[in-house]
């Protein structure tokens, strides 16, 4: 099943108040078709609320929300043609899998052979025909949250909004699952919003990764724009780990811990320093070395290969780094 | 919201205009002088410490003999617990007409009781227990001992376990358990209940009617009597005020500290917990299963009795009867009186389920999307007619609509009944709506649908299970209700239970027995259906 849906969407200063609580503070965002852009960023930063501004479920303060040039702030949430997979799936606990897929074709009134093709091309996409007669409660949690993105999917929205969808599974079967949900979209080609919390999952996911904080975007860009050239200390932060610290020299340093390397004895390295090793943590492809350099702490990741050919003390350790690599904030 | 104009128009406004006969006939100048005079006039302030003495008495009665049903339910297996919650909800649920009818046939000067202890010598003469002090406590523990039960229950429920075996290690014994553990924790359970209790006790009418003598008198009566015989409205106005004051004070105290809605909506059923078994001496937990389980048989005996008796050939109440027919519920059948009765019982029950299940429904819907602090506001507007006694709402319907000629018919009864089922019809939908995740709508609407496509298919569906308890419970209501009926219908349009409170007041005729014991089956099925409705929705959703 292919969609035409192919459509963009359009923020412009978009803000929106609980009572006295500023959730959205002058949000702008571009998302262009068949775009994968993900909502990153903690609780309570404004992401889910972005999610319901789309859908409708809320209505803007002031702004505009435009689907193809075409403004929808105006429009009732069933004329806006928009999927929404929930955090909690909400699916129907009194119709079955295929009622619940059905359900969105039934109210655009399309007829039963029609609905029963689109139900079951969909159910056959997502992998749940041998299901389609259970319950939501008799279904595991992956199969919920099939179910859910069959029925949004089924309607041919313009937009799939999905909020936090892998939030409640366990890791092994969230990684199974942003699988299924890349090839999804490279086989629809659908423009989605995606909201989550989890820097892995977006990185994984996204063509566009949206930082949120505090109701505002941070910064927008490809998650190699957000990783290797963050606009600030935060975006750094919140993308992976990042260590800030001053060199003897005074130079100030912001660096990944994957940039930095064991530099032996090499004295003749003026970018080497040395640091007291405090802890020294296995983590399977990476050894994570935990040192203090005047009393800043310094994280390193290192191969345990170069670990063990490179550290002849191990208690101090020089470490070195490229000038290239240093992030400039 | 066509909640609060139907409660405006049919609750408030008829209870506050005759409240306000209160200070006088005339409104321009107030005047105190029935609210002096009932102070100062012996008789009445008999009545009052009358009212307030009973109500007390049933409240620690009541709370007594709740522990060691309580601590039954807690120690058994869940298969004796689930049979004894249908002991304990079962005359819950069953009017009180048919108890005090019951209790009656058990009590009186040649009833089963003192039958019993006369053949078996204990006493030579019969002693009398009803038509005193000891029948209105009698009568009243039964009708009122629930109310603590459950929330008793609740509490010991929640009761951690771990903290009976931390003192025990810190070397308590089982006296210092249960007086300095167990008591303190289940405290706001057992002053939830008895507020409730205490708050039902001085308004209530039935039983002290037909159970007491002239000497217990209770306020309720005091007001029908000074309306029907007396006929001095602004005293029973004035009667009424106090009343109402007294009630409207222990529901805002209740409503501050715990919330009525909880009684209703806790599941007083859910998740089996690992028994608590508090290590007791065995005599005194033998002691505790004795007491416990002589109480659970005070609940139910009634209840049981009237079976066999309705079945007795002769014209008298025997226990066991010497012989058995169905005379009585032919009698019943065959009597127009019975069955016209029955069919205005009917019609105004109908009324009822019509008038309040929409307005119920909209309203819970309509309170579930305010905001906490409106919501609060509405829902305890909502439960009002829970705790205003019947009577004041009986004779305040009565003075609005008898001028305008309207107060002898079972569909304006039936409007009436509304009022009292509005409540339960709210609280019940309330629950499952609560229970109703607002995702499900908003999924519903991205989807394409609109509002009444959404409630038809998805809301509707999801919270049945509560519109079919609160179609229940309205049911009941109306059905049970007499306080009403006595001021509503005349001797045309008379309603079961006032048929059935007429004939009490009299003599119990075994036909009365025989409607009770149809009374009981209906309410057991209702029961029954309501069950059965639940728990196949559970399976479903297990499977």
């Amino acid at each position: 099943m292919k969609t035409k849906n192919n459509n963009s969407l359009l923020l412009e200063a978009i803000e929106k108040n609980y009572d006295s609580v500023k959730a959205l503070k002058g949000v702008s965002l571009k998302i262009h078709p068949g775009e994968f852009c993900t909502l990153l960023g903690a609780s309570g930063s404004g992401k889910s609320t972005i999610l319901r501004v789309i859908a409708g479920f809320e209505t803007l303060d002031s702004g505009r929300l435009e689907i193809n040039d075409e403004d929808m702030s105006k429009m009732s949430i069933a004329e806006r043609n928009i999927g929404m997979v929930f955090q909690n799936y909400a699916l129907f606990p009194h119709m079955d899998v295929f009622q619940n897929i059905a359900f969105g074709l039934e109210m655009r009134k399309l007829d039963k052979s029609q609905i029963k093709e689109k139900v079951n091309e969909v159910l056959e996409l997502v992998g749940l025909t041998n299901q389609k007669k259970r319950l939501p409660s008799a279904l595991s949690g992956g199969q919920q949250q099939r179910v859910a993105l069959a029925r949004a999917i089924v309607i041919e929205p313009k937009i799939l909004l999905m909020d936090e969808p892998l939030g409640a599974l366990d890791k092994n079967l969230r990684n199974e699952m942003q699988k299924q949900i890349k090839n999804l979209h490279k086989n629809l080609n659908i423009t989605v919003v995606y909201v989550t919390h989890d820097q892995d999952e977006a990185m994984f996911l996204s063509d566009k990764i949206v930082l949120m904080d505090e109701g505002k975007i941070i910064q927008t860009g490809t998650c190699e724009e957000l990783y290797t050239n963050p606009k600030n200390r935060f975006v750094a932060n919140f993308l992976g780990e990042c260590n800030f610290f001053t060199l003897d020299s005074g130079k100030k340093i912001s660096i990944r811990p994957e940039c930095l390397r064991i530099s032996g004895d090499n004295k003749n390295d003026r970018n080497s320093f040395q640091v007291d090793v405090e802890d020294v943590v296995f983590q399977g492809r990476m050894i994570k070395l935990i040192g203090n350099y005047n009393e800043q702490e310094i994280i390193a990741s290192i191969s345990p290969l170069e670990y063990e050919l490179e550290s002849n003390h191990k208690d101090k350790i020089f470490l070195t780094y490229d000038s290239e690599s240093l992030m400039n904030i | 919201m066509p909640m609060v104009s139907f409660y405006l128009l049919v609750f408030v406004w008829p209870v506050i205009s005759f409240l306000l006969l209160s200070f006088g006939s005339d409104i321009s100048s107030p005047s105190l002088e029935h609210y002096e005079k009932i102070f100062q006039t012996s008789i009445y302030s008999r009545i009052l410490y009358n009212t307030f003495s009973i109500a007390a008495c049933v409240t620690i009665i009541s709370v007594i003999f709740s522990y060691p049903i309580v601590y039954l339910l807690i120690n058994v297996s869940e298969r004796m617990r689930r049979l004894l919650f249908i002991v304990v909800l079962l005359p819950f649920w069953t009017s009180a007409l048919v108890r005090t009818t019951a209790w009656i046939v058990i009590l009186q000067r040649n009833g089963i009781l003192n039958d019993l202890l006369m053949s078996s010598g204990i006493t030579a003469e019969p002693i009398s227990f009803v038509y005193n002090f000891s029948g209105v406590l009698i009568g009243m523990t039964h009708v009122m001992m629930p109310f603590i039960v459950f929330p008793l229950y609740a509490s010991y429920k929640d009761l951690d376990y771990s903290l009976i075996e931390a003192a025990e290690s810190l070397g308590s014994k089982s006296l210092q358990i249960t007086k300095r553990i167990i008591l303190p924790l289940t405290m706001p359970g057992v002053i939830a209940g008895s507020i409730i209790v205490f708050m039902s006790s001085i308004g209530y009418y039935i039983t002290p009617a037909l159970m007491g003598g002239p000497g217990q008198t209770m306020i309720a009566m005091l007001i029908e009597n000074n309306i029907n015989q007396t006929l001095n409205w602004e005293m029973a106005a004035s009667l009424s005020v106090i009343l109402l004051l007294v009630t409207l004070m222990l529901f805002i105290i209740f409503q501050k500290y715990f919330g009525f809605d909880k009684l209703l909506t806790s599941n007083i059923q859910k998740g089996s917990r690992k028994n608590f078994t508090q290590s007791k001496s065995s005599v005194e937990k033998s002691i505790m299963y004795i007491i416990g389980i002589l109480v659970c048989i005070f609940l139910i005996a009634p209840i049981i009795i009237v079976f066999p008796m309705s079945l007795g050939a002769s014209p008298f109440l025997e226990f066991p009867p010497s012989e058995y027919s169905f005379r009585w519920f032919e009698s019943f059948f065959n009597d127009k009186r019975w069955i016209r009765a029955l069919w205005n019982s009917l019609i105004a029950a109908t009324v009822t389920m019509t008038v309040s299940l929409p307005i119920g429904t909209l309203a819970a819907i309509g309170v579930s999307k305010m905001r906490a602090n409106l919501r609060l506001f509405f829902e305890t507007f909502f439960i009002t007619p829970m705790v205003i006694p019947v009577i004041i709402f009986a004779v305040g319907l009565f003075y609005f609509l008898a001028p305008l000629g309207l107060n002898s018919s079972p569909i304006i009864l039936g409007l009436a009944h509304s009022i009292l089922a509005l409540p339960f019809v709210f609280l019940t939908v309330r629950a499952s709506l609560k229970g109703f995740d607002n995702n499900l709508e908003l999924a519903a609407f991205s989807l394409g649908s609109n509002w009444p496509n959404m409630f038809k298919k998805i809301m509707l569906p999801i919270i049945t299970p509560g519109l079919l308890a609160g179609a229940i419970f309205a049911f009941i209501q109306s059905f049970d209700d007499v306080v009403l009926a006595l001021f509503l219908t005349n001797i045309k349009s008379r309603t079961l239970p006032r048929v059935m409170f007429e004939g009490i007041s009299h003599e119990i005729d075994p036909t009365i027995v025989a409607i009770s014991v149809l009374l009981i089956t209906l309410t057991i099925s209702l029961f029954l259906i309501n069950n059965l409705f639940l728990s196949g929705n559970h399976n479903e959703n297990e499977k």
